[in-house]
């Protein structure tokens, strides 16, 4: 039996040494890890509006790409742009517009909740008109694999493209993601998604906080709804 | 063969449910499993002669948790979309019963070459099951193996349909209880009570 003195001053010794050799890793490779996470974003924000990409692609290539269509808009919470060191006592909320040769062709926005295991981050895109979806992506999240991590395929995500964000009067009702299939019939069916069996409680997250970030641009995206109605006249 | 983590001791059996959906990250975590199991013995086996017997867990559930995370951080630094998929369950290698069970069971006894071969060992024993376990749920889960498609568009059309029961746990207890199942016939274990 070894003394007390010997255990304390023996855990001691791993603890530092594997803190230290943890910190090390963590430090030599953040600054990798980060560039990876911003190009992630990126491209993201890129595919969400209908850009192609191809996985083989230098990060230059993506990064100008990016650079080229996407602009960067800050709103606050009356719906006005504000310039990009203009302060603002209001929140204030990113907002990414995609142009191709100077015509708008769509609008992404951040979304973040709770899913089943842990906050969900994504983005949203709508059409020019402001209230067609576009698609919707997520870049990270800790949904079980199979079940509600099931929000990064394809056929979950394609659902969503072409729905509805306003009703007929103008309000936003923003897409609920109903558990099961959506029925044809529904009178509703422009609002509502198919759902991911086994993962009830992810589609659930994801109606309520993808209604809850649309409500803080919903006075941005009536403006532009406004103004497309002027130029339309 | 004999003293399969999985099959014969039944160890491990959480995150063998999450990650077996498709093979490549079956793969992955195997390597990450192997990784870490053979670092922690080597290293738990070096210490095995100063380790005080009384925080003896604790030091090898830190070192544990120490690879787990590296592993982690690496994974997100050179294979970010593979970090993605693996999600909370890279971290749960740490409560793998596998890596503390060789740890106190294998490397605590024996020197740090043969606890490199006993992890290595048990490292791919676990992902031997978990690779073949993928490979069925991913055939009948999604039609394909390694992610091309195997199962022809016509058999589709034809009526055939995906598995969904696969693609959720229940797809992976009933494979590894076959597995379980064959492996025990084949190499005539039985629990002993």
């Amino acid at each position: 039996m070894r003394s007390d003195t010997y255990t304390i001053v023996f855990t001691t010794i791993v603890t530092v040494v594997l803190g230290l050799g943890l910190s090390v890793t963590a430090d030599s490779l953040r600054e990798r890890q980060s560039i990876n996470e911003e190009l992630d974003i990126k491209k993201n924000i890129l595919s969400v509006l209908g850009f192609s990409l191809s996985s083989e692609w230098e990060n230059d290539k993506i990064q100008s790409l990016y650079e080229q269509n996407i602009n960067e808009l800050i709103v606050d919470k009356t719906g006005s742009i504000l310039g990009p060191i203009e302060s603002s006592n209001s929140d204030k909320y990113t907002i990414y517009q995609s142009r191709e040769n100077d015509k708008v062709t769509g609008y992404a926005i951040p979304i973040a909740g709770k899913g089943l295991w842990g906050t969900m981050y994504g983005y949203f895109a709508i059409e020019p008109d402001a209230e067609t979806v576009k698609g919707i992506t997520f870049y990270r999240h800790k949904e079980t694999p199979g079940l509600g991590a099931e929000v990064d395929k394809e056929w979950f995500q394609s659902n969503f493209v072409g729905k509805k964000l306003i009703d007929t009067n103008g309000s936003l009702v923003s897409v609920e993601v109903v558990k099961g299939y959506v029925s044809s019939t529904d009178p509703k069916a422009m609002h509502k998604v198919d759902g991911i069996s086994g993962a009830t409680i992810t589609g659930k997250g994801l109606t309520t906080f993808l209604k809850n970030d649309l409500q803080k641009y919903e006075p941005y995206l009536s403006k532009v709804r406004k103004l497309n109605q002027i130029e339309s006249l | 063969m004999g003293e399969n983590p999985i099959s014969i001791h039944v160890l491990g059996i959480c995150s063998a449910l999450a990650i077996t959906t498709k093979i490549d990250t079956a793969v992955v975590m195997t390597i990450a499993v192997v990784a870490v199991l053979s670092i922690s013995n080597v290293v738990i086996s070096f210490l095995r002669n100063n380790i005080p017997n009384k925080v003896r867990i604790i030091i090898q559930m830190s070192v544990i948790a120490s690879l787990v995370i590296i592993a982690d951080q690496v994974l997100k630094a050179y294979m970010y979309d593979m970090s993605k998929l693996l999600g909370v369950f890279l971290g749960l290698i740490i409560t793998n019963c596998i890596v503390l069970g060789r740890a106190e069971a294998y490397a605590m006894q024996n020197s740090p070459s043969k606890a490199l071969l006993d992890g290595m060992g048990n490292g791919l024993g676990y992902g031997s099951i978990l690779i073949a376990v993928a490979f069925f749920r991913e055939l009948f889960g999604f039609g394909s193996i390694y992610g091309a498609q195997v199962i022809a568009n016509q058999i589709y059309l034809g009526g055939y349909e995906n598995n969904g029961l696969m693609i959720l746990s229940p797809g992976a207890f009933f494979i590894l209880g076959l597995i379980v199942w064959a492996h025990r016939a084949y190499t005539g274990t039985s629990d002993k009570h």
